[in-house]
C-alpha cells in the first residue's frame, strides 16, 4: 500500500491548515459564500439538502485497517454514526458541521487520507479494479499506475480549473470491474506485442444527461508514455472543452461533437510535442511505486482439508461472495453492503471497526471499496473463510448476494442530495425486499438507481436501470433495460412511460418475471436473454395493464 | 403572487455553521420548523421575503436562501414539491441507517434579532406548524 513520503505529509498538513483558516474566515463573515464555495469544493465539502457533506477520497479503493478505523472514529465523533460508500470508491459523511471539518481533515491526515479533489472541476479520485493485486485475471497490479496518475494530477496547476470534473478509471483484467468505458479516460493495462506493459486508452465516456461510452483512442500506449499521453488529452480538452454550458462541458461532448478522429489528431499532435519530455516515466520510478504495492507475504502452508462445517448459508456465501485469488489457498471476499431491505453502501461505525479488525487479522491488513458500493477483503486464506463469515454474520453483513438482483447500486437520491429529483434508497430497499426470495433463481442481474439525471447511481449501465425524475412536484421513475458497465459495456434504453414509486417496483418485478419465463435456461443471464429477445416482450409485460 | 391559487411562500435556507435546514419565523429568527414561519401571499410580500433572505445571507447567518411554495391544509403548511417535503421532514430512511445516531437536542434558531425592523415578512401572518 502506498505510504506518504515527507512531501505528501507536509502537503496534506499544509492543506488542512489552509482550510482551517478558510473555514474560520467564512464563519466570521470575512469570506462570502461566493468566495468560500470554490474553496470548500476543492476540499470535498458540499452543501446538501439537510447538511454539509464531506466526501473523502479512498485512492483506487484501497485502504488499511487503520484508515478504516479512522473513518469509523470520525463517523462516531463528528457525524451521526455511519458513512456511505459511493460508486467512485469514496466515502461520504452526510452530517458534518462546517466548523468540525478542519478537525476531521486533520484526523484524516494522521492516517494519510484527505478529501482533496473529491469535488470541483479537476481530476477526481482515480478508481481501479477492486480485485487489483489479488485476481489472477490481471496482467499486473493496476494500482501503481493509478497512484502515479494520482500524484501527477493532484493540484496540477494546468488542470485545476478544467471545463468540468474529470474521472479516470483503470483495470488490468479483460473482465472490466472498473467500468472504464463510463469514464472520461479509461485505462486498460495489458501486455503489448513486444512483451512490455502498456495501455489501451479509452476516452470520452460518461453518464449524466448525455451518456456516451468511451471510444478507443490508442490501443497500445507504452507504460512509459502514460502521463504524457494523458496530459495531451487533458490539454486538448482544457483548450477546446466548452465552458459556456455546464451540460456540454464534459470531454464526452467534445469528443463526440468534433469526432474521435479529429480529437485524436489534436491529441497525437500535442503528444508528439511532449512525449519525450519530463513526463516520460522512467522504469525505476514505476518500480519505486510498484514496491509500495508488493504482494503481502502469503502463507505457504496448505489449507486445512476441511474448510468449513456443513452449513448451507455459508456455502451460498462462499459461492456468491468469494472470488478466485492468484495465490493458491487464498480467496477474495466481497462484503456485501446490501443486506436485504437495507441501504446500499451504508456502514455503521461499529461495522467499520469490525471489518477493520477482520481485515487486520484475516486479509493482510487491507480493505477495498468497490464501485458497486461493497467492501472487499482481498487476501483471505481459505481456512479463514468460516471465521470471516461468522464475524460478518454477527454484524449483519454476511448476505450472500454479490452480483445478484439484490446487490443494487443506488445514489443517495433525494433523501440527501440537493440535486436529486426523487429518492433512490427507498426504491432500492423495496426492490431488495421484493426480489430477495427469488434472487438465487434469478442469478446475476444488476439493478442501478439514480435519483436524477446526473446518474451517480449508474442507471445508464444497469441491466435494469431506474432514473428518478420530478413530475408535477412528485417523484416519478423511468425504467431502462439492457445496460452494462463491463467490458461489454452498453447503454440501457428507456422502456417507455415512467411510473410512480409503487409502479416502478411492480414494473421491475414484471421484467424479472418475464426474464425467468423466457430465458433459455438458468445459464442464460439476463443480458443475454435481453439481447436475444429484444425489448418487446419486456415492454408488453410492463405495460400490459397500464 | 404565488403561482397557484391558495398557495403561499415561505423563506428557507441552510444554516451557515452546520448546513441545517431553517425557515424564517415571525420573530425574525431562522428556525428548524414551520411553527410561526412568515408566509408571503402578495407580490410585495414575496419580494420583501426574498430580500430578507439575501440580507441574512449577506450577514452570514444562512446560505442559499430561497422561497418555497406551500399550500395551506387545515391551517397547516404543506410544501407543494416532494423535494421540499423531504427537505422539511429529513431523510425518509433514517430508521434503516445502520448505526444512525440522532443528534442531541439543541437550540436550532439563528437569532436574527436586532434587525427585526428589516424583517419584511412581518407583513405576512403567523402560520401553524405543518
Amino acid at each position: 500500500m502506498y505510504r506518504y513520503d515527507e512531501f505528501d505529509a507536509a502537503f496534506v498538513r499544509q492543506r488542512v491548515a489552509q482550510f482551517r483558516d478558510q473555514v474560520a474566515r467564512r464563519l466570521s463573515g470575512e469570506l462570502t459564500e461566493d468566495e468560500f464555495k470554490p474553496l470548500r469544493l476543492k476540499n470535498g465539502v458540499y452543501l446538501q439538502l439537510h447538511a454539509y457533506m464531506l466526501r473523502i477520497a479512498i485512492p483506487y479503493g484501497t485502504m488499511s485497517a487503520r484508515q478504516l478505523r479512522k473513518l469509523a472514529h470520525i463517523a462516531r465523533t463528528y457525524d451521526r454514526g455511519f458513512g456511505h460508500f459511493t460508486t467512485r470508491q469514496n466515502l461520504q459523511f452526510n452530517w458534518p458541521k462546517l466548523s468540525d471539518i478542519p478537525d476531521i481533515l486533520a484526523e484524516l491526515a494522521e492516517v494519510e487520507m484527505h478529501a482533496i479533489q473529491t469535488s470541483g472541476n479537476n481530476v477526481r479520485n482515480v478508481t481501479a479494479d477492486h480485485f487489483a493485486g489479488a485476481t489472477a485475471e490481471e496482467v499486473a497490479d493496476p494500482r501503481p499506475y493509478a497512484e502515479i496518475v494520482r500524484q501527477w494530477s493532484s493540484l496540477h496547476p494546468e488542470f485545476s480549473f478544467l471545463p468540468r470534473k474529470f474521472k479516470i478509471g483503470i483495470t488490468a483484467s479483460e473482465h472490466d470491474r472498473s467500468a472504464i468505458k463510463t469514464h472520461d479516460i479509461g485505462l486498460h493495462l495489458k501486455r503489448l506485442a513486444g512483451g512490455g506493459l502498456g495501455f489501451a486508452v479509452w476516452v470520452g465516456g460518461g453518464q449524466g444527461r448525455t451518456p456516451y461510452l468511451a471510444q478507443l483512442i490508442r490501443d497500445a500506449l507504452p507504460e512509459a508514455d502514460l502521463l504524457s499521453y494523458i496530459e495531451a488529452i487533458l490539454r486538448v480538452y482544457n483548450l477546446h472543452g466548452r465552458r459556456d454550458n455546464i451540460h456540454k462541458a464534459r470531454i464526452k461532448i467534445l469528443v463526440n461533437s468534433i469526432g474521435l478522429q479529429a480529437f485524436r489528431s489534436e491529441v497525437e499532435a500535442e503528444w508528439a510535442r511532449i512525449k519525450d519530455g519530463v513526463l516520460k516515466l522512467p522504469a525505476q520510478e514505476i518500480a519505486r511505486i510498484e514496491a509500495y504495492f508488493a504482494p503481502p507475504q502469503f502463507a505457504t502452508r496448505p489449507p486445512p482439508a476441511a474448510l468449513r462445517p456443513a452449513d448451507r448459508s455459508f456455502d451460498r456465501w462462499v459461492t456468491r461472495n468469494t472470488h478466485a485469488h492468484k495465490q493458491p489457498g487464498y480467496a477474495i471476499v466481497t462484503i456485501s453492503l446490501k443486506p436485504i431491505g437495507g441501504i446500499p453502501g451504508d456502514a455503521s461505525a461499529a461495522q467499520m471497526d469490525t471489518i477493520a479488525d477482520i481485515a487486520q487479522r484475516f486479509s493482510c491488513d487491507e480493505v477495498r471499496v468497490s464501485h458497486e458500493q461493497n467492501l472487499v477483503l482481498p487476501h483471505v486464506r481459505l481456512g479463514d473463510l468460516w471465521s470471516v463469515y461468522q464475524e460478518l454474520k454477527a454484524i449483519g453483513l454476511a448476505e450472500a448476494n454479490a452480483g445478484l438482483v439484490t446487490d443494487i447500486i443506488a445514489c443517495p437520491g433525494l433523501d440527501y442530495c440537493a440535486l436529486a429529483n426523487a429518492r433512490s434508497i427507498p426504491i432500492a430497499q423495496r426492490l431488495s425486499a421484493r426480489l430477495a426470495p427469488r434472487q438465487d433463481l434469478v442469478g446475476d442481474l444488476k439493478i442501478k438507481i439514480s435519483g436524477c439525471i446526473n446518474a451517480c447511481g449508474h442507471h445508464h449501465v444497469g441491466a435494469i436501470g431506474i432514473l428518478g425524475v420530478e413530475k408535477r412536484g412528485e417523484e416519478h421513475y423511468q425504467l431502462l433495460l439492457g445496460g452494462s458497465g463491463t467490458e461489454a459495456a452498453a447503454l440501457a434504453s428507456i422502456t417507455g412511460p415512467g411510473f410512480g414509486p409503487d409502479g416502478i417496483i411492480d414494473a421491475v418485478e414484471k421484467v424479472v418475471d418475464t426474464y425467468l419465463r423466457l430465458r433459455a435456461g438458468p445459464q442464460e443471464a439476463f443480458l443475454a436473454a435481453y439481447a436475444r429477445l429484444g425489448a418487446e416482450p419486456f415492454k408488453e409485460a410492463i405495460y400490459a395493464s397500464t | 403572487m404565488s403561482k397557484a391559487s391558495g398557495h403561499v411562500q415561505v423563506l428557507t435556507a441552510n444554516r451557515l455553521s452546520d448546513g441545517a435546514v431553517v425557515f424564517l419565523n415571525f420573530d425574525g429568527d431562522w428556525v428548524a420548523t414551520l411553527a410561526g414561519v412568515v408566509i408571503a401571499r402578495s407580490p410585495d410580500e414575496v419580494r420583501g421575503l426574498s430580500a430578507r433572505g439575501l440580507f441574512d445571507a449577506g450577514r452570514n447567518l444562512v446560505v442559499d436562501p430561497y422561497l418555497v411554495e406551500m399550500r395551506e391544509v387545515a391551517g397547516a403548511l404543506l410544501p407543494i414539491r416532494q423535494r421540499e417535503r423531504v427537505r422539511l421532514e429529513g431523510p425518509s430512511i433514517l430508521d434503516d441507517v445502520p448505526g444512525y445516531t440522532a443528534p442531541a437536542a439543541s437550540g436550532v434558531g439563528v437569532n436574527a434579532g436586532g434587525n427585526r425592523e428589516a424583517a419584511c415578512g412581518d407583513r405576512g401572518r403567523r402560520a401553524e406548524a405543518a
